[in-house]
């Protein structure tokens, strides 16, 4: 008769599946989804100048009601400049309805660094007349809140919002002909169907 | 082009991981002599082609190719060129490719440093890194290939590296670390070779000893400029913050501080055989384990990758290979490893033995608060974090024990010592080791605080200790015969006794005070005047801000003017606070700049803290006794190795 007795050199094995099995479900719920956790929720609440007019407010509830990009943008984004003519093809051709999202980089109040508001809108209107303009209006976002709350971490960043105000898709970096063939066009068209 | 060929060469090492792990093991299988030979030229093989696709990278990044997605979203044509190389690995993909570049640097270096050892070893454990690379490789380019390109529409500039990131300290650190990670592998291919052939004699802990002793040199290294660099950059002033990635890489270390000595042990009287092997398995797997954590996203650190799951999935497929398949191999075969050698309750084996339950039991510590938080969300019981005070108050308990002990056990004599010996000196060092730390203290601070106390007690106890037995041992051996091991060990010592002192002291006296100051106004602080002198508006390649110029005096006499800044990179819209520092062996004087007040007054923060530097000293020599374990002629000559 034999007694078989426990092998205790299994124990780190049986400790390591325990452990393996914790870390699978960890990858699956992830803490600090970024992108996607914007996708499939509202667009955050806001109320912000236009960039030409300070009088006009714009807020959550003007984006509603037709799909649109939300496209954040400035005119110091070297790769914006890039992206402007294809942006108003999209707006021109297919009838994209895109609204800037407007950053002032040099805006830092804490370094005494504030923004000449006359001075932007003359080169924002200048920079689109030679670049072609893709924009219904632009939302200025001077202190940035609207982009923090958008997870926005530089220009430049789109967001495409559904009918009933939803993010859809996030895309960081620029729009172009690929990226919108590929990522954005099959759910613009799926919500535009 | 020159991306294409960086992707090839790739390819290539791969192929060569391929080979590496099947030819040399089917000549082992037939006895193929022939078959056997090609594991070292195929190693070599696997490191030229690496080493080519890194410089294809580093390429890449240093002319600003940004039709390469990795070059476009780390890098930026505004970034001093230093950073360019640096951002080569500062993402997931190029720190990947860091990596394999080590693996297979390491792997070389077996195959070219090891023609001492019996070809059916060195054959093994060249079979079982290839085995390692081929997972690897496989990883990076199935899931992380740095080559992928943007093409045909790439953007004109980058996204620019994250300023934390674009400092000299993360030039060098990650690859340190990256060294010791991975070098933990050689250890673990000895001891899976070992368990494959059977053959566990002493000849096998004596092979892979120097091997372990550099990857540990290298983890200590990387870890202690790791600490640096938080300190210097993150502009909080600490040192340590048990974030779950430092946590990451400390779990190795002490399983490889423990490894190191279980391989003492086991080569010099043969014993604790069995458990080096687990050792061996359990530092590199933690070494997988942190490589795990930080990519895979699981966790929340400042040091962690962007996430994707998919690639987490892939390492946790890895790690289950690798560490699942090392301990059901360790759990069938290692209860057939005897340990000949028989020791007593008190001697050096005893001592060495609790040395590794001690550190054992530090990194379940470790690993337990780092992966609590985890588990508790995961079976649905809501966030927790572990925080400092838990790491804090567990490491003051074990390290009493664990520098007591570190002291006392050079002293002891192997097999058997008579605990009688061990009672009177241990008291006299005490009692002079607790009054020399009393003075001591009294005169620095003119207050005693207890765990200040604690730390310089156990620092000149370790001094005082390591003094005796050198004495002891250059009375039996001349100086020159020493073998430089035996420095290595003291140094080691050493190196423990300053981080003691360091974090004792600098955790107990250090002082802060927030500031709120005009120019020309004076804060004080520790004796020290500070004035802040003027305020300049900077410009840098990528950035621009603020600079505050303090002038510091004591008593009078001008003791140093700083530059603290706060900088905005635009490209990332990133705010760095650039602390300024004056650094000195006995204290270190830390300033950061904080928010322009309404008023236009500026908020500082002002720090001393004594004794800082002690830390960062201590992991140096603790890392250079590592090294010296390399120049000892017992692991160089190779007719030794071979007769082992």
């Amino acid at each position: 008769m034999t007694t078989k007795k426990f092998n205790f050199r299994l124990v780190p094995l049986i400790l390591f599946v325990l452990l393996l099995a914790v870390l699978l479900k960890g990858l699956f719920s992830d803490p600090r989804e970024r992108d996607s956790a914007l996708i499939g929720k509202a667009f955050p609440q806001f109320q912000l100048p236009d960039l030409y007019d300070d009088s006009k407010q714009h807020t959550e509830k003007t984006l509603l009601n037709e799909a649109v990009l939300i496209n954040v943008w400035g005119t110091w984004c070297i790769t914006c400049k890039y992206e402007l003519p294809y942006l108003a093809k999209l707006a021109n051709e297919y009838d994209v309805k895109i609204v800037g999202l407007y950053y002032d980089q040099n805006y830092a109040p804490e370094f005494g660094q504030f923004a000449d508001i006359p001075a932007i809108r003359v080169e924002v209107k200048d920079m689109l007349a030679r670049l072609g303009n893709p924009y219904q209006y632009n939302i200025l976002d001077l202190d940035r809140s609207l982009s923090l709350n958008l997870g926005v971490t530089g220009a430049p960043e789109t967001f495409l919002v559904d009918a009933n105000g939803i993010i859809r898709m996030h895309h960081m970096g620029d729009v172009n002909e690929r990226i919108w063939r590929e990522k954005l066009a099959p759910i613009w068209n799926e919500i535009n169907q | 082009m020159i991306p294409e060929l960086g992707n090839f060469a790739l390819y290539i090492a791969f192929a060569f991981s391929i080979l590496l792990s099947i030819f040399p093991a089917i000549g082992l299988k037939q006895n193929n002599t022939r078959l056997m030979a090609m594991a070292p030229n195929l190693t070599i093989g696997l490191f030229v082609f690496t080493l080519f696709s890194f410089a294809c990278l580093a390429y890449a990044f240093l002319t600003d190719d940004f039709t390469v997605v990795n070059v476009a979203q780390n890098s930026n044509s505004l970034l001093p060129i230093h950073y360019k190389f640096a951002a080569s690995f500062g993402s997931h993909e190029g720190s990947f490719l860091l990596w394999l570049l080590m693996q297979s640097g390491w792997s070389f270096a077996v195959a070219i440093f090891s023609k001492g050892l019996p070809v059916d070893m060195r054959t093994r454990v060249l079979t079982v890194l290839g085995w390692i690379s081929v997972g690897f490789y496989a990883y990076i380019i199935i899931s992380s290939n740095p080559f992928e390109r943007t093409l045909p529409y790439f953007p004109i500039d980058g996204r620019d590296l994250n300023p934390l990131l674009q400092d000299i300290g993360m030039i060098i650190h990650p690859p340190l670390l990256y060294m010791g990670y991975v070098g933990l592998s050689i250890a673990f291919a000895f001891a899976i070779a070992a368990l494959l052939s059977g053959n566990l004699d002493s000849t096998w802990a004596k092979w892979s000893r120097p091997w372990t002793a550099a990857a540990w040199a290298f983890l200590t290294l990387g870890l202690t400029i790791g600490s640096w660099w938080a300190y210097s950059e993150l502009g909080w002033g600490g040192w340590w913050f048990w974030d779950p990635v430092e946590n990451a890489a400390f779990m190795p270390w002490l399983v490889a501080t423990a490894l190191l000595h279980s391989l003492a042990v086991s080569e010099k009287r043969n014993a604790f055989k069995s458990w080096t092997v687990f050792l061996a398995i359990a530092a590199f797997s933690l070494s997988l384990l942190g490589t795990f954590l930080v990519r895979s996203g699981v966790i929340v650190s400042v040091h962690a990758f962007a996430t994707d799951p998919e690639r987490g999935v892939f390492i946790l497929v890895l790690l289950t290979l690798v560490i699942g398949g090392s301990l059901l191999l360790y759990s069938l075969k290692a209860g057939n490893i005897k340990s000949f050698g028989k020791f007593s309750v008190f001697s050096r084996e005893s001592m060495l033995w609790s040395n590794n339950v001690l550190l054992v039991a530090a990194t379940m510590v470790v690993l337990m608060g780092t992966l609590l938080p985890l588990v508790h969300k995961q079976i649905g019981l809501g966030t927790i974090s572990i925080g400092e005070p838990f790491f804090n108050q567990m490491f003051t308990y074990l390290i009493v024990p664990f520098a007591l002990l570190l002291g006392i056990a050079p002293l002891v004599r192997w097999k058997q010592d008579k605990l009688n010996n061990f009672i009177a000196k241990p008291l006299v060092v005490i009692a002079i080791s607790l009054t020399l730390s009393l003075t001591w203290l009294f005169a620095e601070f003119d207050e005693i605080k207890p765990l200040a106390l604690l730390g310089a007690t156990l620092f000149i106890w370790i001094m005082l200790f390591t003094a005796l037995e050198l004495k002891q041992t250059l009375n039996k051996v001349s100086f020159s015969k020493l073998p430089l091991s035996h420095f290595s060990m003291v140094l080691g010592h050493i190196g423990i006794a300053f981080i003691l002192a360091g974090v004792g002291l600098t955790s107990q006296y250090s002082v802060e005070r927030d500031v709120k100051m005009n120019i020309g106004d004076s804060a004080e602080l520790k004796g020290y005047e500070f004035t802040f002198e003027q305020i300049n508006n900077i410009k840098g390649p990528n950035y621009e801000g603020w600079a505050a110029e303090i002038y510091i005096t004591k008593q009078n006499k001008f003791v140093a003017e700083l530059h603290a800044e706060k900088r905005f990179y635009p490209v990332q819209r990133n705010t760095m606070t650039e602390a300024a520092i004056d650094a000195g062996f006995f204290r270190d004087i830390y300033i950061s700049l904080g928010e322009r007040l309404p008023d236009g007054a500026w908020a500082l923060r002002i720090y001393v803290k004594p004794y800082i530097r002690w830390i960062w000293l201590g992991g140096i020599i603790v890392a250079l006794g590592g090294f010296l374990t390399l120049f000892d002629r017992r692991y160089r000559n190779k007719k030794a190795l071979a007769k082992g």
